[in-house]
């Protein structure tokens, strides 16, 4: 068996992921843990957040939620990338306290409120890192609308397209002499070019794709009734194919169009 | 454009089209935040974006709620993409000034087609976000008057950036309609 060549290891371990809040896929406890727990305990700990007042009883907080943290099994490096933008507020507000109370007394003050402020948020942030996009959609579709999860995930399925789309219409523009590069746009007398040569095009795809997505799925009855409903018979099929002994039956042709079709269940 | 004979989809407000055209415009914003930045590495330049669609979305759909619907989809979409910096906090991000920009179109329907209304409504909506960080300051013990300052700090900011990209709205709303892509009335719905 041929071993996979693993380039600077250390380097693996420490960027580990590309932006902040990314999920990572990783074997830890707190992966294992299900959604509901999560959200408790990334209630629990911002509210502790909040709630503390002295040295000592922060340093204990600091020192729960790092445990929780790696315990996820995530990086110095990931944790950097979730927590820098608080880096800037903190900045700020130890500057703003130093000013008005002095260095002495406004310092600690400060640097209390920066972490307290940093620690609100790195439950959070475990439970984006720790939760798949799947498990949040099966967790969505409980709790929100289909009507609404329907457009959510539409939003979600397009971004892809539409960066396709965004690409072509930026060469498109630019072999016309549009000033669409980064470094032409950090000039303000371009942005005029931004808006006409780029997003009003766009806006116009998507104007025209809209209405080609919802002429596809009103030709399917989407949204004629209340509750989501499915084609009748192919999950009658699926049904009694995933039955326990039916189990050989169950084949990817007969739950294609079960999955892939919002037609909806007519009786009349 | 409003087709005859469309079927009230969501909130007996919108038909299917509005609401995937809504849905797009917060494809936009999450584009923009995810790959269109400016890379200015100056804090509340990603308001830019964002306020320049929901302004957009308001003039595209005139009706009361397109934006909040715009700023609701783009919080569950960000929230499931884990775009969210500040975690469940992104939805209170979003939807402020979203809900800012309808209360605007209820008041004055047709302030999109204003250069300076829409300024105004782009800032003070996108200057009201900074206040969506400013409880968890309070809980966390820090001084009034420190909150007040950084919250005006970034409140500038966020301000400064969407006044700069609404002032683009209301010619591409005007060409937008003039090639009868969208509706001619603003204020004929409320």
């Amino acid at each position: 068996m041929i071993k996979p060549v693993v380039k600077n290891p250390g380097h693996k371990l420490l960027r580990s992921s590309a932006y902040a809040c990314q999920y990572m896929t990783h074997h830890s406890p707190v992966h294992r843990l299900a959604a509901g727990w999560k959200i408790a305990v990334c209630a629990l700990l911002s509210a502790l957040a909040v709630g503390v007042r002295t040295p000592l009883e922060l340093l204990a907080l600091v020192a729960v939620s790092l445990l929780y943290y790696f315990a996820a099994r995530l990086t110095p490096f990931d944790l950097w990338r979730d927590t820098r933008f608080f880096v800037f507020q903190a900045l700020i507000v130890i500057s703003l306290y130093c000013l008005h109370s002095g260095l002495s007394k406004g310092f600690w003050p400060g640097i209390r409120t920066s972490v307290q402020v940093i620690l609100f948020y790195i439950p959070g942030a475990v439970l984006l890192r720790t939760t798949s996009t799947g498990d949040m959609m099966r967790g969505l579709r409980q709790v929100v609308p289909y009507r609404l999860s329907f457009l959510v995930f539409v939003s979600i399925r397009f971004v892809p397209f539409f960066f396709r789309e965004l690409e072509e219409i930026m060469t498109a523009q630019r072999l016309r002499g549009a000033r669409l590069l980064p470094r032409q746009l950090l000039d303000p007398r371009n942005w005029g070019d931004l808006f006409h040569c780029l997003l009003l095009p766009l806006m116009v795809r998507a104007l025209k794709t809209a209405e080609d997505v919802s002429l596809s799925a009103e030709a399917r009855e989407f949204g004629r009734r209340e509750q989501r409903t499915y084609f009748d018979m192919p999950l009658r099929t699926v049904q009694a194919a995933t039955s326990p002994e039916n189990q050989c039956l169950v084949t990817p042709s007969v739950l294609q169009p079960c999955c892939n079709t919002d037609l909806r269940n007519r009786k009349d | 454009m409003m087709h005859t004979n469309e079927r009230m989809f969501l909130w007996r407000q919108f038909t299917l089209r509005e609401g995937i055209l809504l849905g797009f415009c917060a494809t936009f914003i999450i584009l923009a935040r995810a790959g269109l930045r400016l890379h200015l590495h100056l804090p509340g330049h990603v308001m830019f974006f964002t306020m320049f669609f929901f302004l957009l979305a308001r003039g595209c759909v005139p009706k009361i709620g397109s934006a909040t619907l715009v700023g609701l989809i783009v919080s569950l979409a960000s929230f499931l993409l884990g775009m969210g910096t500040k975690g469940p906090i992104v939805f209170v991000k979003f939807l402020l000034p979203a809900l800012l920009v309808d209360v605007a179109g209820y008041v004055f329907p047709a302030f999109v087609n204003s250069v300076i209304a829409c300024v105004l409504v782009g800032a003070v909506s996108a200057a009201a976000r900074a206040f969506s960080d400013t409880w968890i300051e309070w809980l966390s013990g820090m001084e009034g008057e420190i909150i007040m300052q950084k919250t005006i700090i970034t409140a500038s900011l966020f301000a400064f950036y969407a006044g700069l990209s609404a002032v683009a709205v209301p010619s591409i709303i005007r060409r937008l309609r003039r090639n009868g892509l969208i509706d001619h009335g603003a204020d004929e719905e409320r």
